[in-house]
């Protein structure tokens, strides 16, 4: 019954903090991570080529430009959300295996206590 | 902690003289050699295609070696009852299965080095570089294998071999999603969902294949916080094991 009350007691307290404590980087992420650097270091390259009369005749390709390897760029946002990338998550990482440590601690502890109560 | 090393490698060369180990590295490196014959079509980046699928070999690898070392040991033990004899003067539960994990961790280590070494030699081979961060990429597969042989000793205290398998291979699938696929799941329940996540690792957070694929630097830190994070979530699932084995009668 203890037991039972135990585990019960662990089920609503994770749900407790279950909303807030887990989340994808997407969520979680500062503006500036999610747009990046693009607004900014872009190379502008806009082959903005001119005809003889002067005339832009680009067309198409005015928006063109290049970036720099390993620079965000468009439609990689899956590339920089990944953990290795999110440096502002990294504490969370920290934290889940302090806690893990903790609650393994306190496994071990409970599930030995409760050994020696059943051999006797 | 000197019986508990003893034990592993009691178990080391145990596992070793089966035939499961062989078949599973037979696999991977065959797998390995098949990428690196994939013609390049002269697309460039082949590299990135043949490191890319590398790691991705090497994580399927880890779960293979996982789920075929250690679903096993304990049932095996069992059924030929040498576990009384075992449990009943040298050692206590907790040495037991630390010993089992360790002689089983040692050599499903030393199968991914082999893969790892494997990926570089297809790499040299096919003419291009081996990136300097292909070894810790391959130890946080390791580590990630680490969690999942954990799995498989957690389930083989309450389960038959059979079910350990798809059950870990469940496990494996889940925790490679984000928060909200594994929402999505089950919709109507977002909050439960939610708490239940938190028991799984992010399994996101051992891949870097991406970045060294591209050329991209994964700080020193990250290597040893990914780690951390591997070793606690493994640490954890071990105690659960324990407090398992420890009710188990094994008259």
């Amino acid at each position: 019954m203890k037991r039972i009350s135990a585990l019960l007691a662990l089920l609503l307290l994770m749900c407790g903090c279950g909303e807030k404590a887990d989340y994808d980087i997407a969520e979680v992420a500062p503006d500036e991570h999610l747009t990046g650097e693009h607004a900014h270091h872009h190379h502008h390259g806009h082959a903005h080529a001119e005809g003889e009369d002067g005339r832009d005749i680009s067309g198409a390709v005015e928006n063109r430009h290049v970036h720099e390897a390993g620079v965000r760029n468009h439609g990689t946002q899956w590339f920089f959300n990944q953990p290795w990338a999110a440096p502002f998550i990294w504490d969370k990482i920290l934290r889940d295996s302090a806690i893990l440590l903790v609650l393994a601690a306190a496994v071990l502890l409970f599930s030995r206590l409760a050994g020696r109560r059943w051999q006797r | 902690m000197r019986a508990i090393w003893t034990f592993a490698l009691m178990t080391m060369r145990s596992l070793l003289r089966r035939r499961t180990i062989w078949g599973i590295v037979l696999v991977i490196i065959l797998a390995l050699l098949g990428i690196g014959q994939v013609p390049s079509f002269d697309v460039s980046g082949q590299s990135r295609f043949i490191i890319e699928f590398g790691l991705f070999g090497l994580e399927m690898g880890a779960l293979l070696l996982a789920i075929g070392l250690a679903s096993n040991i304990y049932p095996r033990d069992r059924e030929n009852r040498t576990i009384q004899p075992l449990l009943a003067v040298p050692l206590s539960r907790i040495r037991y299965l630390l010993g089992r994990f360790l002689g089983a961790a040692i050599v499903s280590g030393a199968a991914m080095l082999v893969g790892c070494l494997g990926l570089m030699l297809v790499l040299t081979l096919n003419g291009f570089a081996v990136p300097a961060a292909l070894l810790p990429a391959t130890l946080l597969l390791l580590v990630e294998g680490w969690f999942l042989l954990s799995v498989v000793f957690f389930f083989s205290f309450w389960t038959s071999p059979p079910l350990n398998a798809p059950l870990t291979v469940m496990i494996f699938i889940l925790s490679q999603m984000s928060v909200r696929e594994f929402v999505g799941l089950v919709p109507g329940a977002s909050w439960l969902m939610r708490t239940l996540r938190l028991l799984l690792p992010h399994m996101d957070v051992f891949h870097i294949k991406d970045p060294i694929a591209h050329g991209v630097d994964v700080p020193p830190v990250y290597f040893l916080l990914a780690a951390l994070y591997g070793i606690a979530y493994s640490v954890f699932m071990l105690s659960v094991a324990l407090a398992v084995f420890r009710e188990r009668d094994l008259r």
